[in-house]
């Protein structure tokens, strides 16, 4: 029976539990009538009632208990087989009755409180189940997260890892400039560690020094999404490190700015090494200047000769003046006048030696290359004189200035000046020496210096700039080298081509200051 | 032109002429003025030049008595311009003067070609002028 416990379900149903009732009394009284007569009787009977209310309900229980009284009277009380009881034997019965229907009732109730504590238990069992099938489900959702949440932590870490490995520095920082992250390389170059450097200003902790402005490189820097650079930084030890610096800007989906990945190299060694380099050009480059000078001595004694020569006339002439009788004031002042005019002469060439003789650091400065021309061809007049040398000046005005050390240009242009005098001096016919400034493309001036002379074997013409390659009987061969080393050194070039006349051209470039 | 008249170290023959007989040829301003007013201030009276072309031009040449000439100048030299007056047969006396301190070719050539004298810048202002004094006579 898959619905015991519903009496009033229906017809059928309900026909099948009286039906019971009656089965349940009939197989008592059988089984009383013939195994237990005149003695024993109710038991059965109290059996047949309480499975007749527990299995039919109220209705084949109190059925039961009728059918059960009718048959004792009917069966079990004398005279037997009849209705006919005695009135003695009344109490009896409607005790037995009473009794019967009493059980009859209890077993239903009892029946009915079993069954709906049992759905109960069932309901509530029910509800458990479906609530744990959801904790259930919400477990396993819970532990795909974590799952998948361990294996994006997994990647991250093992990046990060992997910037642990790099022998650069990175870290990231808001753009409040606050360190998020610190490499191992940062820790390693810095000094201090990721706990110590996270949550601090990089540019307070490492007491950045900038090439530029810093805003200047912000605006870049949200400009183009990137920056590159020098930058000087403040070891924790205190000590100075020189760091190659690449920045880059870190957008959100929206495009705002979110964080600033810097890597940092270290080149302080480069720069020393740089340095070191300058220092021992800048003293080649002093060495060779003191040979050109060598070979312009002639030149130098000329020039403080002629002011010299004047003063000692002047003089002589103003101790005469004032020797006359009367003596002429007039004519001694005047000669006095040409005196100091020509002291300052004397002194002015002196200073111009002077300053190319100094042991000076290349400074970086706005040189106009006109005037760089006259200034260099100030000092070579006696060479030009002495070699009969026509010289001729194609200039071109208003060029932009360029940049470089002024004595270090002198120093090559000079140079480039006595090589093509002397490069005609055994030469019979004209002399020539054509010295032209001009642009060479935008952004650039280009000095030629064209000479009539013997020019230059083409297959020699890589060994020209090279250090100690010389033709000459006196000079270290040094100039050449040193003069292309020193325009390079400016972002310049420097080349020679042979005429197709006679001679050769020695040229430079050099980038204009803007 | 300047007129020397009250000096009394003049030589006579100066006096006897108005005209320069004395000319310099040297392409430093400097230099020359400074010989003209030596020779002023002892009663000369001197032309100068800036090149040998500008003397040649000038026509002073007739009348010089007397050359003090530079050795190196842009365009023709002191050397050149002493050939071509050998080359004209003029006999003027030439002082040469240069400010290079050797010039030992150029000096053995101009001694040989006839010249007064060499003399190495800065000089003796007295051999100069004795020089221009015996070439006056």
């Amino acid at each position: 029976m898959s619905e015991p416990d519903t009496p009033r379900s229906s017809g059928m149903a309900a026909v099948a539990r009286y039906a019971l009732a009656v089965a349940c009394v009939t197989v008592a009284l059988t089984v009383t009538a013939l195994l237990l007569p005149n003695s024993f009787f109710t038991p059965l009977f109290f059996l047949a009632i309480i499975i007749s209310a527990w299995f039919g309900g109220m209705g084949p229980g109190l059925l039961a208990a009728l059918l059960s009284t009718l048959s004792i009277a009917y069966f079990f009380i004398t005279p037997l087989y009849t209705f006919n009881f005695k009135p003695a034997h009344i109490p009896q019965l409607l005790v037995f009755f009473i009794s019967a229907a009493l059980v009859s009732s209890w077993s239903t109730v009892r029946r009915r409180s079993e069954t709906l504590l049992r759905r109960a238990r069932d309901e509530q069992e029910t509800k458990i189940q479906e609530r744990t099938a959801d904790l259930k489900q919400a477990n396993e959702q819970l532990q795909a997260e974590i799952a998948e949440r361990r294996r994006v932590e997994e990647t991250l870490r093992q990046r990060a890892d992997l910037l642990d490995l790099t022998h650069d520095t990175i870290f990231a920082r808001d753009m409040n400039h606050v360190i998020t992250y610190w490499n191992r390389g940062a820790e390693e170059l810095y000094g201090w560690k990721r706990a110590e450097a996270v949550g601090r200003v990089s540019h307070e902790l490492t007491q950045t020094i900038f090439p530029v402005p810093l805003e200047e490189i912000n605006e870049t820097l949200c400009r183009t999404g990137r920056w590159e650079g020098e930058l000087v930084h403040t070891k924790r030890d205190g000590s100075k490190v020189v760091v190659a610096s690449r920045w880059s800007l870190q957008r959100d989906q929206q495009g705002a700015a979110l964080a600033i990945l810097e890597t940092n190299n270290d080149i302080t060694e480069r720069k020393l090494a740089e340095q070191e380099l300058h220092k021992t050009q800048a003293e080649l480059a002093h060495i060779a200047r003191v040979t050109t000078m060598g070979e312009l001595t002639s030149s130098i004694a000329h020039e403080v000769n002629q002011p010299l020569a004047a003063i000692v006339t002047n003089g002589n002439a103003c101790l005469r003046w004032l020797s006359n009788d009367p003596p002429n004031v007039e004519e001694a002042r005047q000669t006095v006048t040409r005196m100091v005019k020509d002291g300052h002469r004397a002194s002015e060439v002196v200073g111009r030696i002077r300053a190319f003789f100094r042991k000076t650091v290349p400074q970086r400065v706005q040189v106009d290359i006109n005037q760089l021309v006259e200034d260099v061809i100030a000092m070579v007049p006696s060479e030009l004189q002495r070699n009969r040398v026509q010289l001729q000046t194609e200039l071109t005005d208003d060029l932009p200035p360029v940049v470089g050390d002024p004595i270090q240009l002198q120093q090559v242009l000079v140079n480039l000046v006595i090589n093509a005098i002397e490069a005609m001096g055994n030469v019979s016919g004209r002399r020539e020496l054509v010295i032209k400034s001009g642009l060479y493309e935008p952004g650039s001036v280009l000095v030629s210096v064209e000479d009539s002379g013997v020019g230059f074997d083409e297959q020699n013409a890589a060994q020209l700039f090279n250090a100690f390659y010389t033709t000459k009987l006196q000079g270290l061969g040094m100039g050449l080298s040193i003069s292309r080393t020193t325009i390079e050194s400016y972002g310049g070039r420097l080349w020679a081509t042979t005429n197709n006349g006679a001679g050769a051209t020695f040229q430079f470039t050099l980038p204009t200051s803007n | 032109m300047n007129a020397p008249t009250n000096n009394n170290k003049a030589h006579e023959k100066s006096k006897a002429s108005e005209i320069p007989r004395v000319s310099i040829v040297d392409d430093d301003e400097s230099v020359r003025e400074a010989i003209k007013s030596l020779l002023r201030s002892v009663g000369l009276r001197a032309n100068v030049f800036a090149s040998a072309e500008e003397f040649l031009k000038s026509g002073a040449l007739k009348d010089t008595a007397c050359l003090i000439l530079d050795v190196r100048m842009r365009g023709m030299s002191g050397l050149d311009l002493q050939a071509r007056l050998a080359a004209a047969h003029h006999k003027i006396p030439i002082i040469f003067m240069t400010a290079h301190v050797s010039d030992k070719e150029a000096r053995t050539r101009a001694l040989q070609a006839g010249a007064v004298d060499f003399l190495y810048k800065p000089f003796n202002e007295e051999i100069l002028l004795k020089h221009v004094y015996a070439a006056l006579i």
